[in-house]
């Protein structure tokens, strides 16, 4: 009790002494930098391309068939994802990744068609995520990770970035789909809501680890709801009525092909 | 205790310091500019980042084939415009296919480039880097080069910490050097501040400046509203330049460009988003005789802007007194040594 003399209630002397005390505590926050976290994932989304009932994987520079009975042979494919939801439509229970996580899968790029996320263990039965960019996104300046311009997807422009990708070659010549537009009608963004396949949840347990296989079918980027021809439509690089039918077609491209409980 | 904390403070303080952490600037803004629209938030303005930004600025390795820095076409003598030249050049003999804008006084612009189509000026050196009669490189090839260059790393650590180069802080970098490229220190700005006067047909022009309502586009201290007009320049019909509607697709924005400031408007001819005229008095001409009427023309050119030869001639003498001297030989802004 020595301190509160008042030859010690020294204003000054306080005041460096508090001083101190916030340098030593922000010494303490960089020292916490190096802890390795725990539990950084417990599930695995494994990500596969497929054509046709996703029964057929795709492979790049193999020709495959559209509906309408076009062949192409893609070479790139590619798509943003983000705030994954995992949910249990029979106890309403929802848990949410953070949304400002974006992942851009790439299926040249084999290690980027593993997204590893923590998700509350808990029995699920939907999973639910978001194809594209959200506008704020697209107008924030220069981004790192899967928002790095260095990864072509960034359009230099009030368009912002191209959400997702599908290009090749067909008999009518080179087809390039870059879909984007986040602004008014123009935007393409999609949430998407997966079931499960038939008697298979998504049974997380502390200290396990799950993993869930979801095709992607190139396929439907072409019909339903809407009749995308690449003899009519080679080209779609902007953002715009054709963009946002893509898009639309697209969306439902996605299926929960299995469920991988540890 | 109490001294010993102290003395703890005062030497955290100066390891702080002496660790060799990037030096804070100031961005300087002239007196009576309105808050500039970048405010360098999560991209701190030091001098280390600066000068990164600066030797960006100026190599060719921003290029394909070596031969077109951000500096062949932004050129310090033109207030960093292409001298000259109605379009510039890019690679394998190219032409742009709008002119040059000036760069100065960017941080207070709110979209980029003639048609806006740029709202972030970070990533606005993306556009000329990849367009192919341009510098026609590609972003990660940049990055490969400037790894192998170990004064990179150097500058790199310098302004960011560690010797990670990456898209964001190479953009982060020339955007500090770009934004504080900040021209006011001109003769009108001298006559503002008392320091000068203006002669007799400096005066008359500004006074006409005023009242031919050249003030509703072009209004002090920034000489532009940052906003987009047609001023009834015909389409050329080789580059059918629609201008902002090029970006938003809404016929209401159809060949409309952005007003450009009148700073060191002597210096960046030839004038208009393509360059089309060769003098001021050609661009004076134009507002006073030719303007084309169209369903997007601006209002306020709908009776043109009527001048007299005299009139013409005080304008231009005003308008000669926006160059700033000071800022094209300014060094800090010249290439790197």
């Amino acid at each position: 009790m020595k301190l509160i003399t008042p030859r010690y209630f020294n204003f000054p002397k306080l005041f460096i002494g508090l001083l101190f005390f916030a340098a030593v505590f922000s010494c303490q926050k960089e020292l916490h930098f190096d802890k390795a976290p725990e539990n950084d994932h417990n599930i695995i989304l494994k990500f596969k391309p497929v054509v046709q009932y996703d029964s057929i994987p795709l492979v790049f520079g193999k020709t495959y068939t559209n509906y309408f009975k076009e062949k192409y042979t893609p070479t790139a494919f590619k798509f943003y994802v983000h705030a994954f939801a995992m949910i249990n439509v029979d106890s309403n229970k929802v848990f949410r990744t953070a949304s400002d996580k974006y992942y851009l899968v790439d299926f040249a790029d084999s290690a980027s068609t593993e997204i590893k996320i923590a998700i509350l263990p808990y029995v699920y039965n939907r999973i639910s995520f978001t194809i594209g960019v959200d506008s704020a996104q697209n107008v924030s300046g220069g981004q790192t990770g899967a928002l790095d311009p260095a990864k072509g997807m960034f359009w230099n422009s009030t368009d912002g970035y191209i959400m997702a990708k599908l290009e090749g070659t067909s008999s009518a010549g080179n087809f390039q789909y870059n879909i984007g537009g986040f602004q008014g009608a123009n935007n393409v963004i999609k949430t998407v809501t997966l079931l499960f396949p038939y008697a298979q949840n998504l049974d997380l347990k502390p200290g396990k680890t799950s993993e869930m296989f979801i095709t992607a079918d190139a396929n439907d980027w072409f019909y339903n709801p809407h009749d995308i021809k690449i003899s009519a439509n080679p080209v779609i690089t902007t953002p715009g009525l054709l963009a946002t039918q893509v898009a639309e077609n697209y969306s439902k491209m996605f299926t929960v092909d299995s469920v991988a409980n540890q | 205790m109490l001294i010993l904390g102290s003395f703890v403070v005062s030497a955290f303080k100066k390891t702080g310091n002496d660790s060799g952490g990037p030096h804070p600037l100031k961005l300087i803004i002239p007196s009576g500019f309105p808050a500039p629209q970048y405010t360098f938030t999560g991209n701190p303005l030091t001098q280390e980042g600066f000068e990164l930004g600066r030797k960006l600025f100026y190599d060719g390795r921003l290029s394909k084939d070596g031969n077109f820095p951000c500096a062949s076409c932004h050129q310090q003598f033109a207030s960093f415009a292409t001298y000259d030249h109605a379009t510039s050049h890019g690679f394998n003999n190219q032409f742009t296919i709008r002119n040059a804008p000036g760069l100065f006084n960017l941080a207070w612009n709110k979209e980029m480039t003639w048609d806006g189509g740029i709202t972030n000026i970070e990533v606005q050196p993306l556009m000329p880097i990849a367009a192919p009669n341009e510098m026609a490189e590609t972003v990660n090839n940049i990055l490969s080069k400037l790894r192998q260059d170990n004064e990179y790393k150097k500058m790199f650590k310098a302004a960011f910490g560690n010797e990670t180069i990456n898209s964001q802080r190479m953009l982060y970098a020339i955007t500090q050097f770009v934004c504080s490229l900040v021209s006011a220190d001109s003769k009108y700005d001298r006559v503002k501040k008392g320091l000068a006067t203006f002669t007799q047909e400096q005066q008359n022009g500004y006074a006409l400046f005023q009242t031919k309502k050249c003030t509703s586009c072009h209004p002090e201290p920034l000489f532009t509203d940052h906003s987009f007009r047609n001023v009834g320049l015909p389409v050329d019909p080789y580059l059918s330049d629609y201008g902002k509607m090029r970006i938003t697709h809404n016929p209401q924005d159809s060949l409309k460009f952005k007003v450009p400031s009148l700073r060191n408007v002597a210096l960046s001819f030839p004038y208009e988003h393509d360059g089309r005229f060769s003098s001021i008095t050609s661009v004076l001409d134009h507002y006073s005789s030719t303007v084309q009427d169209g369903p997007t023309l601006d209002p306020l050119l709908k009776n043109k802007i009527p001048l007299t030869n005299t009139e013409k001639y005080y304008l231009v003498e005003f308008l000669k007194t926006l160059t700033d001297s000071t800022f094209i030989k300014d060094s800090r802004f010249s290439p790197p040594q």
